[in-house]
């Protein structure tokens, strides 16, 4: 049953996912919660082209590709909101025109230039076939990213959800966006080589929407949205060893759809099936989930944030 | 008499040379309960935004009195604000506490027992583990004002703080006003309850398009004025004049 564990490469693969949870578990949470889901899907299209050129003049040079990343990042953001003041179109279609054509020049110059690397993997990844680069890569994202947000996390929770009181506390209340989308490329480059470039925002997002539906406070929901994001890969992982056909972005990002789904029936803030099936409680919901939440309060520890 | 926390002469303030306000003059002193009133496009948040020290004014003079206080407390207008956010109330009003926090300081026993009285003093402390999402406007509102409690703040910037609240939230958090007052600090409040500006605050500044006029409540807000810089329209001003027909004071 545990045949997995006896191949170094699951078990490198089952390592570098464990630390890739720890990364993209908060950027994604705050994707979510700052309403840029989409906005994150579309920049792990548009970082394409960069990477795809370091790709070609340097090989799988870690530091290229992440120079080539963000400049194409950043390329694109600037673009979109130039487009968006200067122009008819709005921000939204300027962004989806702009990843749209990053994503064809990268995959076309890839292909043109004839890379040792296939385009499955490109678009799919290849955790299996991780290299000790990849590894080093993706320990690095995890390292600044986890130190990161030891340090943001209070602002940026100022800013998600009061922006004005932001304003107010602080002398660059813009800093703390732009290191949170910093945080947000770097982490699509670290999720890029295990998921691929269509999948690597499903392991940032699916995992932060589906733990929302459970919880109330940012710390359950940030714990919570680390053991889904963890939960996906590790399933996922195993199920790909036995079926070698199927990629592991795919199928790491569909277990990632099941727990979705699974929480969106089931969970408080989702249908909530089972509360709505129980006849006591179809009357007095109201009541029950103030009661239920005054609970949740009182068990939960006394920390605050 | 209580010296000047701060005072403003000719004072024009705008966006990338559009002015909003135009040449105002007026000073705040310290303890003072001070309302800013005007009609909407006035230039009522600019200057706070100025106050906050996040908009250098277009021309003119702000001046502070001895010291700049360390810490202002603002609570901004309700746009922007994310109710959905996984917060309870207490954490919202330990957010008042983060800055003095240090980047990697906790909240601890002496902090919490400070949230636990400001929930209490504005009525919430029931409430304390809701979850933002459940508030009504009213209990949202208080929760704000715990968090500007816990800021401790000896300037107190609040922009239209009762415009989505009840009656009797209103009189409960202008109570704390007058508290924060008698407690020696300053609070600047734009308002559009003039009977609240009449009762709770010291001095008033009326903002038109043309300018702007600073003085005690009683004395500026006449019917008179109220029209001519455009708060009240002239229909509306005759029958405030016609309630107020039988009794010597004229304002509203």
């Amino acid at each position: 049953m545990f045949e997995w564990l006896e191949y170094s490469f699951m078990v490198r693969a089952l390592a570098a996912t464990l630390v890739l949870s720890f990364s993209v578990a908060p950027v994604g949470a705050f994707l979510v919660l700052r309403r840029l889901s989409l906005a994150g899907e579309a920049m792990a299209h548009a970082i394409v082209p960069g990477i795809v050129i370091a790709f070609v003049v340097s090989g799988l040079s870690v530091v290229s590709m992440i120079i080539g990343g963000l400049s194409a990042g950043v390329v694109v953001a600037a673009l979109t909101s130039l487009l968006a003041r200067r122009t008819i179109i709005r921000e939204d279609a300027s962004l989806a025109s702009l990843y749209l054509i990053a994503l064809a020049l990268g995959i076309f110059i890839l292909s043109a230039a004839g890379s040792a690397v296939p385009l499955k993997s490109f678009l799919f990844g290849s955790i299996l076939g991780i290299d000790d680069e990849t590894l080093l890569l993706i320990g690095a994202t995890a390292t600044i990213t986890l130190i990161s947000f030891a340090l943001i996390t209070r602002p940026l929770i100022i800013n998600t959800i009061d922006p004005i009181f932001h304003e107010s506390q602080s002398k660059h209340p813009g800093l703390v966006t732009q290191w949170f989308m910093f945080l947000v490329v770097l982490n699509l480059l670290g999720a890029f080589k295990a998921l691929g470039t269509l999948m690597a925002v499903g392991l940032m997002i699916l995992p932060a929407t589906a733990a929302r539906y459970w919880v109330s406070t940012i710390t359950h929901f940030l714990i919570l949205t680390f053991l889904f994001a963890l939960m996906s890969c590790w399933i996922g992982l195993i199920v790909s060893f036995y079926l070698p056909e199927v990629p592991s972005g795919p199928a790491i990002v569909l277990v990632a759809g099941i727990i979705f789904f699974i929480s969106l029936i089931f969970a408080p803030q989702g249908f909530h099936v089972v509360n709505r099936l129980s006849p006591d409680n179809n009357e007095k919901t109201t009541s029950t989930q103030l009661n239920s939440t005054l609970n949740q309060g009182e068990l939960s520890d006394e920390k605050n944030l | 008499m209580q010296p000047t926390l701060l005072s403003a002469a000719g004072l024009t303030l705008g966006y990338r040379d559009v002015p909003i306000l135009k040449g105002v003059t007026f000073e705040v002193t310290l303890g003072d309960v001070f309302a800013v009133v005007g009609q909407n496009g006035s230039g009522k948040s600019t200057l706070i935004k100025t106050l906050l020290g996040n908009l250098p004014p277009l021309a003119g003079e702000l001046r502070w009195g001895n010291t700049k206080p360390e810490i202002i407390a603002c609570l901004g207008q309700g746009s922007g604000f994310d109710n959905h956010f996984p917060l309870r109330v207490r954490d919202l009003a330990a957010m008042g506490a983060w800055p003095g926090l240090g980047i990697l300081g906790k909240v601890d026993k002496a902090c919490q027992n400070r949230i636990n009285t400001a929930l209490e003093r504005t009525g919430i402390i029931e409430i304390a583990d809701m979850p933002l999402y459940k508030l009504s406007a009213g209990q949202l509102q208080r929760a704000l004002f715990a968090r500007t409690i816990i800021q401790n703040a000896s300037l107190i910037l609040l922009d239209e703080p009762f415009t989505a609240v009840d009656q009797t939230t209103e009189a409960e958090l202008l109570t704390l006003i007058d508290d924060w007052a008698a407690e020696g600090r300053t609070v600047v409040l734009v308002l559009h309850d003039l009977s609240a500006v009449l009762q709770h605050c010291n001095s008033v500044l009326l903002l038109g398009s043309d300018g702007a006029l600073f003085g005690q409540p009683k004395q500026i807000l006449t019917t008179h004025n109220l029209v001519n810089y455009g708060y009240l329209s002239q229909s509306q001003a005759t029958w405030f004049e016609s309630m107020y027909a039988n009794q010597d004071e004229q304002y509203v």
